[in-house]
């Protein structure tokens, strides 16, 4: 692991910590609903929280946008070359087409992020908050190690191809 | 399947299983389509008068720009005769079936398997035409006493370029001239991630080459975005077409890759295919990667349900403790598996 | 875009066998088992590294995955020699993914050390996407071949295939394959479709009832213009192979020389049929000694001939659709009053329509006469019902006219609709494209419009 990947991800894990405090809260506007502060536009400025963005460099950013009953946690996963940025593409839109098994996802990333979550205090009170940060944690090294695992298995596999294609010719 | 193979499969098993079936005395009766790489089209079916002859037609995308290869001297017709000349059962009909390029006819009483191998490859011969004029073109050049041109330059090249336009934006352009033959494919990606994907492979194509010694006297490979040299004069005319993902790629046959027929037509073959070879490859590494993702899926699944209280544990500390966490059920009662 | 032309491909994946082939052919390409053989990686032996793969074909005759197949399980072909074609990938590392076979050829490969075999497709619904994905990779590339960028692709589904799957489906086709065109139709209706071709349908209606018969198990479709009618859907548990598992324990019963389930297969494929009246057939064999037949088993190396006589399970065989009891003991309501059931479990104003085109489908319906006793049980349901309810109201019922419709296109009568309706001017609008997916996502496929009746 290299040198500022664990001070990202343990400013992650905090600040994830501190913004999980969800609790129930009905609508304030509609007459019994009860929805995500953080996704419905809003004039009421005392639910919604200072969003925090963290930042590796400037591929690799993290924001949580906290709000009374709901967090919306959006990832910009590293994306070097146009190799990565369709595979990043590729993976993710794979996982959101299965969003409903993995309830937190989201499926639509926020403008300009990779993937998105948003957790809602339905999700807090029938999931461990720290098991849940554990998964966001574990999600954002497995992604970039999987990214680059598949990025060499492409130019792998594109090696070998190549070469049984010429060996063909040889006589 | 690493390698796609010259012959078609379905053909050997349509006139292999008419070929049983008339010896065992109950002739098929067939009238069926087959179907084979770009744009081609077979037709199977039994000859009107005597079910116990099949006409075997062919149409493909590339029939027309083959026939116009050596400016009207019509040596197509000609030249797959004799590639069938010594075919047992087999026979050329004065005209050809209605809507299809060319037809041979089948005898069933006379043809064997070798006759059905040799049937299975007829989209290849038709492609193997321009080649042939090439490698005929090479031999000329190649015994014509080098003229020192005033550029220095040693070779000389055919002010000939065959063309075969075997896909709608795809074409192969082969030049011969007296030390070489060029083979150049234009190629064209329709979808965004095979253009990435097709970048990776094509680029390894080129340096395969220089980075494995077993396979040094492959042909050389070369890949540009810009249409080659020898190409530049005759797409002249064609320079509006500016697709961004156009590209290149130039095989440089040295002599010893055509030294002989055998060797000519197993070049032939394998160039043939090449379009086919890699895009079929970038779908199988497609098609690998959904499968890690798929095993990655279920791995994150599986993180994520970590995470979740009481409902698992007292579900599973009843009847059953091995259920799947990554199987669930929709409400028609069936598994959905990801 | 000249794709306008090329065939489209029709495949049809069941549990036990798929069938491909090109809209507008009278009978499918390549039918084989939908099984497909793993490299199990690691152990595999290194002796055929040969990379002299001449260019020119080094098929030869007799391949053992050249002839069409009726069984998931077992070859047609004796001869289960070697005659595997090498795909040179044998313990190369980071190409276990390509190492593969399908179908026969398959059935073969894992009879080696190196490969294991698995069948993707469990009660007609996909359950090892992965296996099927190479499946089908293999199916377009190597047996049909075709790029599938230029071509159109129907595929069918099982009744009640949740859309999800159907997304899976397009994902495939679309991301892995980028195929031109998609359609997914349900099994029952393109089995209406085939029916079409029968002198008995005078008018092309997508209502009726799909009977339809594989190695697995039994189902009653009701199909109310072009929809299914999912809530009054019926399985039958019995199907090819619990026949063909009846032929194997009378055999054994009677001690005969060959008790093998190939042999069960071949019997049941060859000398088995519907009788009226068991009873009745019971005294005609005793009194008749030319009904017996007498089967032979050819060995592999056909130097010993064993001979296995072919009694009563002739007719017996397939009694048990009408007649469960005599082979299960779960399971004991009669096909003809399943229909019935079915058929009343469905709208009232559809009813007369289903009883009026009940189509059979699938390779177990192929017994002679299935279809002949099927409508006589059923109409003495239907007549026994009409009786009472007229004696009870005291008015005259218009009459239900039931009709079972056998066709030639029967054994691969889901295929065959399939290729019927692929061919028509319009199928290419009623598919979905890649422009279509791009823009859209896969959730275009969960709609398709069905096909407007002529």
């Amino acid at each position: 692991m290299s040198q500022s990947l664990r001070p990202y991800l343990t400013a992650v894990r905090f600040s994830l910590e501190a913004a999980l405090t969800l609790s129930n809260f009905s609508s304030q506007e509609v007459e019994r609903h009860n929805r995500p502060e953080v996704e419905v536009p809003n004039t009421n400025a005392e639910l919604l929280l200072q969003p925090m963005h963290i930042s590796r460099n400037e591929h690799e950013q993290v924001l949580i946008e906290p709000s009374v009953n709901s967090i919306r946690v959006s990832l910009k996963v590293k994306q070097a070359d146009e190799i990565e940025q369709i595979l990043v593409h590729m993976f993710t839109r794979f996982l959101e087409q299965r969003a409903e098994s993995f309830y937190i996802l989201r499926r639509v990333p926020i403008e300009g992020y990779s993937i998105s979550f948003l957790i809602t205090n339905k999700h807090t009170e029938s999931m461990k908050t720290d098991k849940l940060i554990d998964f966001i944690i574990e999600f954002m090294e497995d992604v970039d190690k999987e990214i680059s695992e598949i990025k060499l298995f492409l130019n792998a596999r594109a090696r070998f191809t190549a070469e049984a294609y010429l060996g063909e010719f040889v006589y | 399947m690493l390698h796609l193979k010259p012959n078609n499969l379905l053909i050997q098993k349509t006139f292999s299983e008419a070929l049983e079936a008339n010896a065992n005395g109950a002739p098929l009766s067939l009238d069926r389509i087959i179907s084979d790489f770009d744009y081609t089209t077979f037709h199977v079916s039994n000859s009107p008068d005597d079910k116990s002859v099949l006409w075997l037609s062919i149409k493909t995308k590339a029939w027309q720009s083959v026939t116009q290869c050596d400016q009207g001297k019509n040596g197509l017709l000609p030249f797959l005769a004799s590639k069938y000349q010594s075919a047992k059962g087999i026979s050329i009909p004065q005209s050809f079936e209605n809507g299809y390029d060319y037809t041979l006819q089948a005898d069933l009483k006379t043809i064997d398997q070798d006759t059905i191998n040799q049937l299975s490859l007829l989209k290849i011969f038709v492609m193997n035409y321009p080649f042939q004029l090439a490698f005929n073109e090479f031999v000329e050049l190649s015994n014509m006493p080098v003229l020192e041109e005033p550029t220095g330059s040693s070779t000389s090249s055919s002010k000939n370029l065959y063309t075969i336009e075997y896909r709608d934006e795809e074409n192969i352009f082969i030049r011969p001239s007296n030390d070489r033959i060029t083979v150049i494919f234009e190629t064209v990606f329709q979808d965004e991630t095979d253009k990435v994907l097709g970048k990776v492979f094509l680029q390894e194509f080129v340096d395969a080459r220089k980075r494995n010694r077993d396979i040094q006297s492959a042909p050389q490979v070369l890949f540009s975005h810009e249409p080659p040299l020898e190409l530049q004069s005759h797409l002249r005319k064609a320079a509006n077409n500016t697709d961004l993902s156009r590209r290149f790629i130039t095989f440089v046959l040295f002599p010893r890759h055509f030294q002989t027929p055998e060797l000519q037509f197993s070049t032939v073959c394998q160039l043939t295919l090449f379009r086919n070879y890699f895009h079929y490859h970038i779908k199988c590494s497609k098609a690998y990667m959904h499968s890690r993702m798929r095993y990655r899926v279920g791995s994150f699944i599986k993180v994520l349900n970590r995470a979740k209280v009481d409902e698992d544990e007292s579900e599973t500390a009843g009847a059953e403790g091995t259920k799947e966490p990554v199987q669930r059920r929709t409400f028609t009662g069936r598994k959905m598996v990801y | 875009m000249s794709y306008i032309n090329n065939p489209a491909v029709v495949m049809d994946n069941g549990t036990g066998l798929t069938k491909l082939g090109f809209a507008g052919n009278d009978s499918p390409s390549w039918i084989f088992p939908t099984a497909i053989a793993t490299s199990q990686g690691g152990s595999s032996s290194n002796a055929k590294k040969s990379m002299s793969s001449s260019a020119a074909s080094s098929a030869t005759a007799g391949n053992p995955y050249y002839g069409n197949s009726t069984s998931a399980t077992s070859f047609n072909d004796n001869n289960l020699s070697s005659m595997l074609l090498s795909n040179n990938l044998a313990g190369k590392r980071g190409t276990e993914d390509l190492d593969f076979y399908i179908g026969n050829e398959a059935l073969v490969a894992s009879q080696g050390p190196s490969y294991s075999l698995s069948y993707p497709i469990r009660h007609g619904q996909v359950e090892n996407w992965d296996h099927m994905e190479r499946f089908w990779e293999n199916s377009i590339f190597k047996y049909l071949r075709t790029e599938p960028e230029d071509h159109f692709f129907l595929l069918t589904e099982p009744p009640l295939n949740p859309p999800e799957n159907r997304e899976q489906i397009a994902e495939i086709f679309f991301e892995s394959f980028n195929c031109a065109g998609l359609y997914i139709a349900v099994q029952a209706v393109l089995a209406l479709a085939a029916s079409w071709t029968s002198s008995k349908v005078t008018d092309r209606s997508l209502t009726g009832t799909v009977i339809d018969s594989g190695d697995g198990v039994t189902h009653v479709i009701p199909v109310a213009e072009g929809y299914v009618i999912g809530s009054a859907i019926k399985n039958i548990p019995i199907a090819g192979r619990d026949i063909t598992l009846f032929i194997q324990s009378l055999l054994r019963e009677r001690g005969e020389a060959d008790t093998s389930l190939r042999t069960a297969e071949r019997i049941k494929q060859e000398y088995c049929y519907v009788c009226p009246d068991i009873v009745k057939e019971f005294n005609k064999f005793d009194r008749d000694g030319e009904k017996f037949a007498q089967f032979v088993v050819e060995n592999q190396e056909s130097t010993r001939k064993k001979i296995v006589d072919v009694g009563y399970e002739r007719f017996l065989a397939p009694e048990i659709f009408f007649n469960p009891e005599i082979a299960s003991s779960d399971f004991l309501t009669p096909l003809p009053t399943v229909v019935d059931q079915t058929i009343q479990a469905c709208p009232i104003d559809v009813r007369k329509g289903l009883y009026n085109n009940i189509v059979l489908s699938g390779g177990s319906t192929m017994f002679k006469d299935f279809g002949r006793r099927l409508q006589r049980d059923l109409k003495g349901i239907v007549n026994n019902r009409i009786a009472q309810s007229e004696m009870l109201s005291g008015t005259k019922s218009t009459g239900v006219n039931v009709q079972v419709i056998s066709h030639r296109k029967q054994r691969n009568a889901v295929w065959f609709g399939g290729s019927l309706l692929a061919q028509t001017a319009e199928f290419k609008g009623y598919c979905h494209t890649k422009k279509d997916y791009d823009e859209y996502g896969p959730e275009i496929v969960r709609n398709f419009s069905l096909f407007n009746m002529v």
